[in-house]
């Protein structure tokens, strides 16, 4: 008696890895300007910069004083 | 979107790229284990050379009274990190390329300028640590720090994306070591857990000390240069749509064993805590507890030192090699080599070499780079947080598919009130300190 034989294509799964796989479209930044904020989120952002400025300036201070260098002009 | 990766083939197998199996779990762990490496490494990465130092300062000051920040950290780093792996997918660039682009060149300089300066001095602190365990282990700096920064040197110059990433997960699964360690010191497995789960506060009263430390403990545990490292890290792995889910997976494993091992290093410097011994920094604890707990802890202190030392200095120097690249539009990838690349790889080895250098001249006041690390980190860390947000919220870019849903947006906004109170705090009791004597 013949074998009987399965008909059906036998069904796999692909595990693909990241930089083998075909690039995908992402989002894209292109013509979209910049991004769109609303009147308070851009006052915070201008408040935000002057903080960090104020900031960096008294951390440069500080470490100055601490390396003595004000002492030694003085 | 092509999600190519999900497809049930009823083909011949051997047609297409990749590994054939044959039942959908096996797919979706092969998938998640080539997925799997960015966010571990970011977050193991963040166990340098200067977190070892705090998490085992605070269970030499402290005990096991401050374990439970780091349970609170746990899903505040998730949290922060999932939305940086979202972003890097949605958008395939790295951070940098995003605040530069769609908030404009002057915060895209200033932003660049913050993190080159803090990653900067962060690397010569690790420097600094390598060379202070290797000394106590007999090594010359003179001979531990070159060929520290050669060896940290090759290992990204190979041309291969994967290399360097099998390389450093090796690296970060040194880290279990740490286990190891806490189990040979025997501690009390109650009081850990009772102070893991109870938040509590030594005895005594809050002193400026007891706040530095656990505002270092939150600055160690989210760094900016994390933000920035993880998105080019998903970029240039060129992680797709349908990896996400395994992403964050990835990103919540990092994260859960990150402080598992801070955990584990807040055990050990309990041990000194307990038997009295003072320190000043981790190679010194390791001398001392030697004759109390065996030359195997000794050595896998300081071994373990360097090991953090080195995962954290390849992240930070990369994490500014990809942001500088990104700005100026180079080619900045693993993938080129050495010669197709110049500029990235530049950047990778001019901090390494600078910072090594500079560690090796006589007298160099590392109290002072550790302080303004410390503050200059605390600093930027909210501002580019609030970046963050913003962009994963703007829908003309991700549409709504990807944008934060408003729990996101609840959450991420309470985390980032919380870093500025801290951040604020930070900055004026370093520069001025006299008001909180």
């Amino acid at each position: 008696m013949a074998t009987m034989q399965n008909s059906y294509p036998s069904e796999y799964f692909r595990a693909i890895h990241p930089l083998e796989d075909a690039p995908e479209q992402k989002c894209e930044t292109e013509g979209l300007g910049p991004i769109a904020m609303t009147p308070s989120a851009r006052i915070s952002l201008i408040v935000l910069r002057g903080y960090l400025i104020l900031m960096t300036l008294m951390l440069v201070w500080h470490v100055l004083d601490m390396a003595g260098i004000f002492h030694k002009l003085n | 979107m092509n999600p190519i990766n999900s497809n049930v083939l009823v083909m011949d197998p051997k047609e297409k790229p990749g590994i054939v199996v044959r039942r959908r779990w096996q797919q979706s762990l092969l998938t998640f284990l080539m997925v799997f490496g960015p966010g571990l490494i970011v977050m193991e990465a963040d166990n340098d050379a200067g977190a070892v130092s705090t998490y085992v300062q605070a269970g030499g000051q402290y005990g096991l009274h401050l374990l439970w920040i780091l349970l609170l950290l746990l899903p505040i780093t998730y949290f922060v990190q999932e939305m940086v792996a979202r972003l890097g997918i949605a958008t395939g660039k790295g951070h940098a390329a995003m605040i530069y682009e769609r908030f404009g060149k002057w915060w895209g300089r200033f932003s660049l300028f913050d993190l080159l300066v803090v990653n900067f001095l962060t690397l010569i602190t690790e420097f600094a640590a390598i060379s202070l365990a290797l000394s106590a282990m007999g090594v010359s700096p003179w001979i531990a720090v070159p060929v520290s920064a050669v060896g940290l040197i090759l290992l990204v110059i190979t041309g291969s994306y994967l290399r360097w990433e099998r390389t450093v997960i090796v690296l970060c699964l040194l880290d279990l070591t740490w286990f190891v360690l806490t189990a040979l010191v025997h501690p009390k497995w109650t009081a850990v857990a009772y102070n893991t789960f109870v938040p509590n506060l030594p005895p005594g009263r809050i002193t400026s000390d007891l706040i530095f430390l656990i505002i270092a403990i939150v600055g160690t545990t989210i760094a900016p240069w994390q933000l920035f490292f993880q998105q080019s890290c998903v970029a240039e792995k060129r992680l797709r749509f349908a990896d996400l889910k395994w992403a964050r997976l990835d990103t919540l494993i990092g994260a859960t064993f990150t402080v598992l091992v801070a955990g584990a290093m807040m055990i050990i410097g309990n041990y000194g805590y307990q038997h009295g011994i003072p320190f000043r920094d981790p190679a010194q604890m390791a001398e001392a507890l030697a004759p109390i707990a065996g030359h195997f802890v000794r050595n896998g202190i300081l071994l373990l030192m360097v090991n953090a030392a080195v995962l954290g200095t390849t992240a930070i120097s990369l994490a500014s090699a990809w942001a500088y690249g990104e700005v100026r539009g180079w080619p900045h990838s693993l993938h080129k080599k050495i010669w197709e690349a110049p500029g990235f790889y530049s950047v990778y080895i001019g901090c390494v070499g600078l910072a090594a250098g500079i560690v090796l001249i006589p007298h160099m006041p590392l109290q002072l780079v550790i302080v303004s690390v410390q503050v200059f980190a605390g600093l930027i860390l909210p501002s580019a947080i609030i970046f963050l947000q913003l962009l994963l919220n703007d829908r003309a870019l991700l549409g709504d598919q990807w944008v934060n849903r408003p729990w996101n947006n609840w959450i991420n906004w309470t985390i980032i009130v919380v870093l500025f109170a801290l951040s604020l705090l930070l900055a004026t009791q370093v520069m001025l300190p006299e008001l909180f004597n």
